[in-house]
């Protein structure tokens, strides 16, 4: 069993296929003079547009313009003359034309690759991918045909580009070495909706063609030759896989309503600005929680305030004119984040973390708080503050925002002046003064995890205490209760973002408490939207009235198997 | 030499599709055409030099013009940025 990132989610069965790599060695072409090389070059560059024109209809069809855009933007690259003038100084200088293009691509791949933005460095596959097809047209080598691979087929690749993949039909599922979640074969294996995972080191020597192979796109996990049972309990995954996504299928790009017309906000919570397509490609409705975290992750310098800005402005572009919720930097002590200096402490969940810990370091908060504001020139971002204990807290915060925005203001970059901050409400401090951070806050997220956490004082990591850390814990109903209706008071939307906002236990009871908005995992928006369509309100408030008379966990459990929520 | 300075408006800047929906209308005139940004100079009828200067949404760019036609590359290449390139704004 190999390892790697499931990019595209559902069960494949199948037989390995390996991709033909058309050879590009070139060393036995041999220099048929100045002139004659470069006859040959614009005669391959021809040929070039005319099969890249076919391809970007081909692919437009299967994965949307944007796929086809980066094919006819391929031909613009040879069309660039100072690119063609790099080539043909080479072929003066006396190489064949295979070597001429090989070389000035390779530089331009470097170039591309060192840049910091991201979309700069996927050109530089752009360039390879080029490269590659114009050497194979130099050599008289066409790639692989693809469109008549069997239907139990699973391709399996070092990487797979554009022009490779195009004609691919519905096949069992595929896996290569290189790749992330916005890779083009990520992208094209969703759109294809063939179980993928990519990120499997070396995988093209592991495996044999021909060899039985499990794609397992949902977990992430590649099983060459698996065994019967293996087999069996995949097969059972892939069915029950099948009828849940086309009884799903049906609720892609509706509203979020109960039966009787109550609607809510259906959002998506992300860790990566990538996932924001995610959320869009599931029809979440915004997104409610974008953890920056990842940002500060393993590097040894910060991130600068313009790669934040970068980061959050694709993710706000990806979004169009949806909402995009911004958590500030939530860490504390109990983390590894080498450029954050980052103390130990003994008690790390009641220590230094969350806001307290960016008021503590401006020189991580008001870069990020400025790349946010700048950012929200793009669409409607909205900024949350994580761990908020006290009123003081979010003053400050607001002090600062008032801050950068005059700089802004000076410098005349613009920024959106009605950028809401709104309050996560994760401790039971903040749950107690709602209604004071009412008045403070635009808006509440309820971050369950850790409400739920400090409200029973159970550690969730700990398993003697898992039944305490549990969200249908009478305390913490009363808790979430409570907050709602403080924020309803002030008349501000109270949303939550934790993991119970797509439990369908929990789900009928916060429709009942009023909340406004529920961000989910994106892989969660869409049997979310069906489990709040199985409600009326009459029926949710029935229940919950039962509910909240329980007096025990136990007995909060008993009665909602009665209505039978555990679906 | 003709120049004037104006500012990118369009969201995806001078990246990809809009990129070479300039540098391809400006293959058609004969005048060399040069974008300043950031201290840097960029061959405006290159697609890569037009890319890999990174030139975002917001950016304050000089374009500088010098040829035979160079009245018209300039006013067509204003035209075309403000216009925003066939991108969104």
């Amino acid at each position: 069993m190999f390892k790697g990132i499931g990019v595209s989610a559902g069960i494949g069965i199948g037989r390995v296929y390996f991709v033909g790599q058309p050879d590009l060695d070139y060393s036995g072409v041999s220099f048929s003079g100045v002139e004659g090389e470069k006859n040959r070059l614009a005669q391959a560059v021809a040929r070039f547009g005319v099969q890249t024109r076919e391809l970007a209809e081909n692919t437009v069809s299967r994965a949307g313009q944007a796929q086809g855009e980066i094919l006819l933007g391929q031909i613009a690259m040879l069309e660039d003359p100072c690119l063609m003038e790099e080539i043909h100084a080479l072929i003066t200088d006396g190489l064949c034309a295979e070597a001429a293009v090989d070389r000035v691509c390779r530089n331009y791949m470097e170039v591309f690759a060192a840049m910091d933005d991201e979309l700069m460095r996927q050109r530089g596959a752009d360039v390879e991918d080029m490269k590659d097809r114009l050497l194979r047209i130099l050599l008289g080598r066409e790639g692989a045909d693809l469109s008549s691979l069997p239907a139990d087929a699973v391709l399996v690749a070092r990487d797979l580009t554009p022009s490779l993949t195009v004609g691919l039909g519905h096949i069992a599922g595929i896996v290569t070495e290189l790749g992330g979640m916005t890779s083009h074969t990520a992208i094209l294996a969703r759109a294809l909706e063939i179980p993928a995972v990519v990120g499997v080191p070396d995988v093209t020597n592991l495996v044999q063609g021909g060899q039985s192979i499990i794609v397992d796109g949902s977990g992430g996990v590649v099983i060459p030759s698996p065994d019967e049972q293996t087999l069996q309990r995949c097969r059972r995954r892939q069915e029950s896989y099948r009828q849940a996504r086309s009884s799903l299928s049906q609720y892609a790009g509706q509203p979020t309503r109960t039966m009787d017309g109550h609607t809510v906000a259906l959002f998506g919570n992300i860790g990566t600005a990538g996932q924001a397509e995610q959320v869009v490609q599931e029809t979440g409705e915004g997104v409610g929680l974008f953890r920056t975290e990842f940002l500060f992750l393993e590097r040894k310098n910060l991130p600068t305030e313009e790669e934040q800005f970068e980061v959050y402005r694709r993710a706000v572009q990806s979004l169009s004119d949806r909402t995009l919720i911004i958590r500030t930097l939530d860490v504390g002590g109990d983390k590894e984040i080498p450029c954050l200096g980052l103390e130990k402490e003994d008690n790390p969940f009641l220590g230094v973390r969350g806001i307290r810990w960016c008021l503590g370091r401006e020189d991580v908060f008001l870069p990020q708080l400025r790349a946010i504001l700048r950012a929200s020139a793009f669409g409607r971002v909205k900024v949350m503050l994580p761990m908020v204990t006290t009123v003081e807290e979010v003053r400050a915060v607001r002090e600062l925002i008032a801050r950068l925005e005059r700089e802004l203001e000076e410098k005349r970059i613009p920024y959106d002046r009605e950028m809401e901050v709104g309050v996560m409400i994760e401790t039971p401090a903040a749950a107690m003064i709602a209604d004071l951070l009412a008045k403070e806050a635009d808006f509440f997220s309820i971050g369950t995890n850790d409400l739920t956490q400090y409200v029973m004082a159970a550690d969730r990591g700990n398993r003697k205490v898992a039944v305490l850390g549990d969200p249908l814990q009478p305390a913490v109903l009363r808790c979430v209760r409570s907050v709602v209706r403080a924020g309803h008071e002030a008349g501000i939307p109270v949303g939550m973002c934790g993991e119970a906002a797509a439990d369908p236990r929990m789900i009928p009871l916060l429709l009942a408490f009023g909340l406004d908005e529920f961000s989910v995992d994106p892989n969660a928006i869409l049997r979310t939207r069906r489990a709040i369509a199985g409600w009326s309100m009459e029926q949710v408030a029935e229940l919950t009235e039962k509910v909240m008379s329980c007096a025990t966990v136990q007995e909060v459990y008993a009665c909602l198997k009665e209505e039978n929520c555990f679906k | 030499m003709v120049s004037e300075k104006l500012t990118v408006i369009n969201k995806q800047g001078l990246h990809m599709r809009p990129a070479r929906t300039f540098v391809q209308a400006m293959a058609e005139y004969q005048s060399d055409i040069a974008i300043l940004f950031q201290g840097k100079r960029v061959n405006g009828k290159s697609i890569m030099q037009v890319m890999t200067a990174c030139i975002k949404q917001g950016a304050e760019i000089e374009l500088e013009c010098s040829g035979p036609d160079e009245e018209q590359v300039l006013a067509a290449a204003v035209a075309l940025i403000n216009a925003g390139l066939g991108d969104e704004m």
